[in-house]
């Protein structure tokens, strides 16, 4: 169980478990040489305390572990594990069945897109992007105004989402 | 008849079936012509199926999405000239092509014909290459007798490639699939089951029994990460939509050593990734209480943790049983710790706990017993010390979402078969408890054989079934499954979540189980060094998981077989999205600068310490930092 509010803010450090020893130490490391109460400037007791108490806590991963997972009880939020409290004057989900999407939920998913994409192959998603738009180009210029213009562009629109997706990072969930 | 006359009998027939046979490519030709733009793709399609070893139903799946646009431009035809005109539309813009015969004259001509052609010939594609594959593996068509083996042998490779192409690539093998599915990797091939271009189990597979079997280096390791992640995440997911319970997945590592610490450091990782809170590496970082489990479980798993040996020792075993059972079932409770059980080992503790008057029965066994309670105290307090502090508590399964037990079957096997003992029976106990929160559980043994000689792996297995939690099991070969022919083959017959097969020397009893297939074989009957045009076609049998093709998997391939077919996979290396966690930690806070003159140290005060040490002061002022 924790005992200092947050360790990961004493020492710095995001809020994540899975840091490793080496970054933790360093980051105690800098703050303990700074703060130390034996430098000649006196050094910061109040926060040497806080951040040897902190260093005690995260020193080992499953310290470390233990700290998030309170961490995330606290806040209520996080990557949470245990079933989402039901709302109040709403029924709880019954087992075996999945609760209704929210409509909002797709667009939702599509606020992530450029993370997604920038975490992915930008590069790769780059240049097919630049063929289909060269190819759609040359369908408008080949037969403008035709109704196999447009069918041919949603073709090549089709082919760049199918051949794409898998170029784009997973969402979060999954 | 003479001979003349049977001869030119003989060549009229022979030009006449080559002429026939020549009209008929003519014809082929001069359709092909007239329909180029359907030539075109059908000619596309059928290279890229060749050179990516494409399945044709990948192509008739790329034909079925085409039919989008071919639906969109009807729909515009029809915005624009109603009447269902739509017909005459093509034959229009085929004959303006033939009129206006140029480079840019047959683009437009091929634009404008594009979602007509593009279904059609892809599903043409489709029709050729499937024709191909069937010609060739069944020995009608090829140039020579050895093509169906070279052709099968190049199609291999391609398939490996793509597979290989897809797995790398980020958003293709997530941990987390459509519908609650385990991505597991891109596939090579599937023979018997549906083709899909990536391999995706359903949940429920894991929560049944899994064997994987392969030697070391072959990936096994990487399949089993994957498909734990995988598995937490789905069950997780479904716990958080109130369609399960919350995850808790425990792996036994029998091996134990460094590389185990390794995959659990990357086990944990990524399961932190996949919404895990607390993943405990025990017996490192974290305990678990023995004496938790209630007394008759506590007192049978006790006795057995012993080995009691069989013939004269039955005797000794059924005293030991007896003394055990007496220690733990006392009527002031179980024993609470390692210590507490040792002090209980005793004529006179065992006679004042059970000489209340109210247990006669239980007080004379005690009696009869007392010479042997030495013994059996020295044998207990062996075994305990050497399995440590880290079965004496404090701890619990249900308090983290992920257990990775290091069992070190490799240097002190007796320990390791004892604490996995131990650990099943933990296990049991919390799938069965009605007092706790029910959880879905998944337990892992990798390379249980290092500890399965006093616990068989059927047992393990039968267990797991009885309590519904899902087991999976891992070995290096088939013989590592069992110690008879009889529990091996039981092992894996029963498991209805399939069985990964990777690069292993002894693949077939294994490979046995996904069946064969019919298959044609023909043969030619040969003019010298050709093929005549006479020969027999009959049917054969063929596995569906080829043994050999098995035994030359590389690293990363795996088989899986399941309900009598096989797919071979290109497992993808378990990655959680990069978005699900915070960014990584930029630099080091920045601070003011240390002056490099050493710091003075202040004489130790004589009172406690103002300030809480770090465990080692290295940590600050370590060989790096000038004192």
């Amino acid at each position: 169980m924790t005992t200092t509010p947050n360790p990961f803010r004493a020492l710095g450090l995001p809020e994540r478990p899975d840091l490793t020893d080496e970054q933790v130490r360093a980051a105690w490391r800098s703050i303990a040489a700074a703060t130390h109460p034996d430098r000649p400037d006196g050094g910061d007791l109040a926060r040497y305390t806080a951040a040897s108490a902190a260093y005690a806590e995260l020193r080992t991963p499953w310290g470390r572990s233990e700290a998030y997972a309170d961490l995330a009880d606290r806040a209520g939020d996080g990557p949470v594990t245990v079933p989402l409290p039901p709302v109040p004057g709403e029924a709880p989900p019954v087992p075996g069945e999945a609760p209704p999407v929210p409509p909002w939920q797709s667009l939702l998913a599509l606020t992530q897109v450029p993370a997604r994409i920038r975490s992915g192959r930008p590069l790769r998603l780059a240049i097919r992007a630049l063929i289909a738009a060269g190819l759609a180009l040359i369908v408008l210029q080949l037969i403008p105004g035709t109704p196999a213009a447009p069918a041919d562009i949603l073709g090549l629109i089709l082919w760049f989402v199918l051949t794409g997706r898998k170029d784009l990072a997973p969402p979060p969930d999954r | 008849m003479s001979v003349w006359t049977w001869l030119k009998f003989v060549t009229f027939l022979w030009l006449l079936r080559k002429s026939l046979k020549l009209a008929r490519w003519l014809v082929v030709l001069a359709a092909a012509v007239v329909a180029w733009p359907v030539t075109v793709i059908a000619g596309t399609g059928y290279a890229a199926a060749w050179l990516r070893g494409w399945p044709p139903v990948r192509v008739y799946r790329a034909a079925a999405w085409t039919l989008v646009v071919t639906a969109a431009w009807l729909a515009a035809l029809e915005a624009s000239d109603p009447g269902f005109l739509a017909t005459r539309e093509p034959g229009r813009a085929w004959g303006m092509g033939w009129d206006r015969f140029s480079v840019a004259g047959l683009a437009r001509t091929f634009a404008l014909l594009a979602p007509v052609a593009l279904p059609a010939g892809l599903a043409l594609a489709g029709l050729i290459w499937a024709w191909r594959i069937y010609a060739v593996t069944t020995g009608l068509g090829g140039i020579r007798a050895s093509a169906p083996i070279t052709f099968d042998t190049r199609q291999w490779k391609r398939q490996v490639r793509t597979a290989k192409g897809l797995t790398d690539a980020p958003g293709a093998v997530p941990l987390l699939g459509r519908g609650g599915r385990i991505p597991v990797g891109g596939t090579i091939r599937a023979i018997g089951h549906r083709w899909h271009p990536v391999l995706a189990l359903p949940a429920a597979a894991c929560a049944r029994h899994m064997v994987i079997v392969g030697a070391t280096g072959s990936g096994k390791t990487n399949l089993m990460i994957r498909l734990w992640a995988g598995w937490f995440t789905a069950s997780l997911a479904a716990a958080r939509t109130g369609r399960g319970h919350r995850p808790l997945l425990v792996v036994l590592d029998c091996k134990g050593g460094r590389d185990a610490r390794r995959k659990a450091d990357r086990t944990r990782r990524l399961l932190y990734g996949a919404g895990a809170r607390r993943v405990a590496i025990w017996p490192d970082e974290a305990r678990l209480c023995l004496w938790d489990l209630p007394p008759d479980e506590l007192a049978v798993l006790l006795y057995q943790m012993i080995d009691s040996g069989t013939g004269a020792a039955a005797y000794y075993a059924d005293v030991l049983q007896a003394v055990i059972t007496l220690a733990v079932t006392a009527p002031c409770g179980p024993p609470l710790s390692t210590a507490a059980f040792l002090d209980r080992l005793n004529a006179k503790w065992l006679a004042s706990a059970w000489g209340d008057g109210r247990h006669p029965a239980e007080a004379e066994h005690a009696r009869a017993a007392a010479r042997h309670l030495p013994d059996i105290q020295l044998r207990y307090t062996t075994l305990l010390a050497r399995l440590g502090p880290a079965l004496d508590g404090p701890g619990r399964l249900e308090e983290a979402d992920a257990w990775y037990c290091i069992l070190e079957g490799t240097r002190e096997r007796s320990v390791a078969e004892a604490q996995a003992m131990a650990l099943t029976e933990l296990a049991a106990h919390t799938a069965t408890s009605l007092d706790g929160e029910p959880r879905a559980m998944l337990l892992a043994a990798d390379d249980y054989s290092a500890v399965s000689a006093r616990v068989p792996l059927s047992n393990l297995y039968e267990r797991g079934r009885s309590l519904g939690i899902g087991v999976q099991v891992s070995a290096q070969s088939w013989q590592g499954l069992g110690a008879t022919e009889d529990e091996r083959y039981r092992i894996a017959a029963t498991a209805d979540g399939g069985v990964f097969v990777l690069r292993t020397p002894h693949p077939e009893p294994l490979a046995a189980l996904a069946g064969k297939r019919r298959v044609l074989e023909t043969a030619h009957r040969l003019i010298g060094g050709a093929w005549g045009d006479e020969g027999t076609t009959r049917e054969q049998r063929a596995w569906n998981a080829d043994p050999d093709l098995v035994r030359r998997l590389k690293v990363g391939q795996a088989c899986y077989i399941h309900h009598g077919a096989a797919t071979f996979v290109h497992v993808a290396r378990p990655k959680p999205s990069p978005l699900s966690l915070p960014p990584p930690p930029l630099a080091p806070p920045s601070l003011p600068p240390i002056e490099p003159e050493p710091v003075p140290r202040g004489e130790p005060a004589s009172g406690p310490d103002p300030w809480p040490s770090p465990a080692s002061l290295d940590d600050i002022f370590g060989p790096e930092t000038p004192r």
